[in-house]
């Protein structure tokens, strides 16, 4: 199935999307042709814990689950199955955390963290490899970001094939119509957090392009 | 290693008060000009009136005009040298018509640090509410500006 894994609605400070809004565009995008199953909301150094899509998510037949991007002196992170006692042993709005430490916090509770974007210039996490810093707890990281400039995703993609790593992918959504311009395609069916997170561990899926879920699209 | 903000926190919960500035029929159809809007009841009192509301109204983001003649306290935020204006956000709450007068309530709403390609910023958020003469709430307006390091 065809997971959007990063996306920011009007809960984030940057974004102008709401929820309903995303979910009716993946509606002109499944008219189109193309297969978006589901969407992570990965709202900026925050976790809406009580925020509940449920009914919009049956409304419009789009798995709706909730995760966070956190910023970390080492690049941003995507969280994944995030669990209260997470959320209280970390302060997600503490832009200087260790995303070391955070990775460990997030496996102890159930959670994945993986880097997003790590391409990015000056905020990605190749450009802290380089400078010297390890991160020997990153396995997965975003692959194709749908907000990258020319050359970023191809520095995750070198990334990865370094050092072996996975890769996911994400629209990075803050407008409505960028929703689905990346995504990750997982063996599993999920329909929880948890599925999420059990799916990442099991390295069954691969990051596309929104073209790669046509219909015949060999992917 | 959290990140410690050093800014003046007193003046969470304080109200700073602005106005009252006169709605004019030129001040609104200058309004209007500027955004090409071509509605009759932003431009003709007539039509206004016509369409049911009491005078000539202005545009749902009218109360902009009056953010910039809003006097905001130097919050003594500790970081950064340069600061830029990171954007408005006006949620219109009711009608604003020639001859009202409007007073302003300005308060700070938030302060906080991002990191993104441009390195780390914070963010000062000051939020506004518009009342008319009748101490109605008529708009509320969200202010942030940007400090880079």
């Amino acid at each position: 199935m065809y997971l959007d894994m990063h996306s920011h609605s009007v809960s984030s400070d940057d974004s102008r999307a709401t929820v309903e809004q995303y979910l009716k565009w993946i509606q002109v995008l499944r008219k189109r042709g193309n297969t978006v199953d589901g969407i992570v909301l990965t709202e900026h150094r925050k976790f809406d814990a009580h925020l509940d899509y449920s009914s919009l998510a049956e409304q419009y037949n789009v798995l709706v689950l909730k995760g966070s991007e956190l910023d970390t002196r080492f690049g941003h992170f995507l969280v994944y199955g995030v669990t209260e006692p997470l959320t209280k042993e970390l302060d997600f709005a503490d832009v200087r955390m260790d995303a070391r430490e955070l990775m460990k916090a997030a496996s102890h509770h159930g959670a994945f963290a993986l880097p997003a974007h790590p391409g990015r210039f000056g905020i990605g996490l190749v450009d802290y490899m380089e400078q010297g810093e390890s991160f020997p707890d990153v396995g997965i990281v975003e692959l194709l970001n749908g907000g990258s400039r020319q050359g970023e995703n191809e520095r995750a993609s070198d990334l990865c094939s370094q050092h072996g790593y996975l890769g996911t992918g994400g629209s990075d959504a803050h407008l409505t119509s960028h929703i689905g311009t990346c995504l990750t395609n997982f063996e599993a069916t999920i329909v929880t957090e948890q599925d999420l997170v059990e799916a990442l561990h099991s390295g069954q899926f691969k990051p596309v392009w929104l073209q790669d879920t046509q219909k015949g699209a060999s992917t | 290693m959290v990140m410690e903000l050093e800014y003046d926190r007193s003046l969470y919960g304080k109200e700073h008060l602005a106005g009252p500035f006169d709605v004019t029929t030129e001040l609104i159809q200058a309004f209007t000009a500027s955004l090409s809007e071509t509605n009759p009841v932003f431009i003709d009192e007539a039509a206004a009136l016509a369409a049911g509301y009491k005078g000539l109204l202005a545009p749902p983001t009218f109360c902009t005009v009056f953010v910039s003649r809003v006097k905001l306290p130097d919050i003594n935020l500790d970081f950064g040298k340069m600061q830029v204006h990171a954007g408005q956000r006006v949620q219109p709450r009711g009608d604003i018509v020639a001859g009202d007068q409007v007073t302003a309530s300005s308060h700070l709403k938030d302060v906080y640090p991002k990191t993104g390609r441009s390195g780390t910023m914070v963010f000062v958020v000051w939020e506004t509410t518009f009342r008319n003469q009748h101490g109605e709430v008529v708009a509320d307006v969200q202010e942030s500006f940007a400090v880079k390091e």
